[in-house]
């Protein structure tokens, strides 16, 4: 019993010393301003492996460095099963501490995910839906269902973006309409289908997964594409290497952090290893100002 | 001479003209057939979901808990399973209506825009499992994604039931239950 005890002792220690050591080594960049809008951003990350947990952990410690408090989940948010045991180990656990601190998690579903037991699950604030909208500040977002993007879907799509009037109009799901990995490649027929609704309503940044790699696109009609299907998964040597991307990354696992302030979207890509693999400031698209002036 | 051209002439251009008649006739048929069978499809799929919630009550809500979801669709599931006992393949997706869904797909394949449909049918990680009316569908085994442009050509499905594709089979999805309802064999063309 007591050694016991005292293994869960080592085990916390090492746990707390892992977060502290990575805390001295944090360099957010990311400006920090008051009232702005601040989140993380996650994709195919359900595997349950150690991987998925040293990502989860730096995440934790940027938490403490930038303060955002949602984390929204671009698909493949759990691999393989669907029981309980599954969901505790692919999200429950990695992500405790960033739950714990109250944390919301806003996923849109995958080809991997259970599309009936993932939109019921409380803890991916899905309200029972397959593809929905929520606001932060003057930032719409749009989580859609890109497995199955039908007619109904698409008139909501069009309906949500005619009627917001959020200064940024953000939207994410997992198949990417740009991509240059070669494990998957665009989504044409998609593309086809959701550029025009995006062109005419000014969304102004698409953050799609499905390729296990970090890409941060060349912007598409004057669009910011990323794509981030590496919270879990990696595919390395991934890429065509053509000049489509402003940045491309897929030697390690990676996620996200976002911060929107005023006409400004700043952002920064960490490894798991706590390396940046990219950083910069994007700013709101005249074409984006636009559409919504005319809508 | 002149005579004879002239009725050459008139005889091609009647013809002609019962040609065409004909065939706006023949397609204004097929629309109306069309809208028949989509009609047909809809009126069997609404019938499905009554009689689901006769014999299995209502849908799964949301919950903190995985375990109750899951437990609320096996349920769900098993009560259906008992109530369908016995029905094959082609109870909703009559031949008739299969061929209709056929036609539409190929159609669409072979439209403007086949090649991205099928690069995007390629790029969702097509599965293959061995298809049954009333099982469950695999919980490990992917979703394949459709394609949004097959997707508007076939006939709306109420909410609870979808289309996927598993390999070259279109199902016909329960998807509060998880179960195979129904399946059009050999709906992808080869």
């Amino acid at each position: 019993m007591r050694r016991s005890s005292n293994a869960q002792l080592l085990l916390l220690f090492a746990a707390c010393t892992s977060v502290y050591a990575n805390a001295q080594q944090l360099t957010p960049r990311l400006p920090l301003q008051k009232n702005s809008v601040r989140f993380a951003v996650i994709g195919d990350s359900g595997t349950g492996d150690q991987k998925q947990y040293d990502v989860a952990n730096e995440m934790e410690a940027y938490r403490h460095a930038v303060g955002f408090d949602f984390v929204i989940m671009l698909g493949d948010n759990i691999y393989g099963g669907h029981q309980p045991k599954d969901f505790a180990q692919r999200f429950e656990i990695p992500y405790k501490p960033l739950l714990d601190a109250g944390v919301k998690f806003y996923a849109s579903l995958g080809n991997h995910d259970d599309p009936e037991v993932e939109r019921l699950y409380k803890g991916f604030n899905m309200g029972g839906e397959r593809y929905y909208t929520f606001k932060k500040q003057d930032v719409q977002f749009l989580a859609l269902d890109s497995t199955y993007m039908d007619p109904k879907q698409l008139a909501w799509v069009d309906q949500t973006l005619k009627s917001s009037n959020a200064r940024w109009k953000i939207c994410y799901f997992h198949h990417p309409l740009y991509n240059e990995g070669k494990m998957h490649g665009p989504d044409l027929d998609l593309r086809n289908r959701l550029r025009p609704l995006l062109m005419t309503y000014g969304v102004n940044a698409v953050f799609a997964g499905h390729e296990h790699a970090y890409q941060r696109l060349k912007p598409e009609d004057g669009i910011y594409y990323f794509v981030l299907g590496s919270s879990g998964k990696l595919q390395s040597n991934d890429f065509h290497h053509t000049k489509l991307t402003e940045k491309e990354f897929d030697r390690d696992r990676t996620f996200m952090l976002m911060e929107i302030a005023n006409d400004e979207l700043y952002f920064q890509t960490i490894s798991r290893s706590g390396e940046t693999v990219d950083a910069g400031s994007l700013g709101r698209q005249a074409a984006a100002k636009t559409a919504s002036a005319g809508h | 001479m002149r005579v004879s051209s002239l009725m050459v002439c008139t005889f091609l251009f009647v013809m002609a003209g019962l040609w065409m008649a004909a065939e706006r006739g023949a397609t204004q048929a097929t629309v109306t057939e069309n809208k028949a069978l989509s009609e047909d499809l809809q009126k069997r799929a609404k019938q499905y979901l009554d009689f689901r919630k006769n014999v299995a009550g209502n849908a799964p809500r949301s919950t903190d808990t995985p375990a109750n979801i899951t437990k609320a669709q096996k349920k769900l599931a098993d009560k259906i399973r008992v109530a369908r006992a016995g029905v094959n393949q082609g109870a909703i997706f009559t031949p008739e209506i299969a061929e209709f869904l056929r036609h539409q797909i190929e159609s669409t394949l072979t439209g403007p825009d086949g090649d991205k449909i099928r690069a995007s049918l390629q790029h969702a990680e097509p599965v293959q499992i061995t298809l049954q009316v009333n099982v469950s569908y695999p919980e490990k085994v992917p979703l394949q994604s459709t394609p949004a442009s097959l997707l508007s050509k076939l006939p709306e499905l109420p909410k609870g039931l979808e289309y996927r594709f598993v390999g070259r089979e279109l199902v016909l999805r329960d998807v509060d239950a998880n179960i195979v309802v129904d399946y059009v064999p050999n709906a992808l063309p080869s």
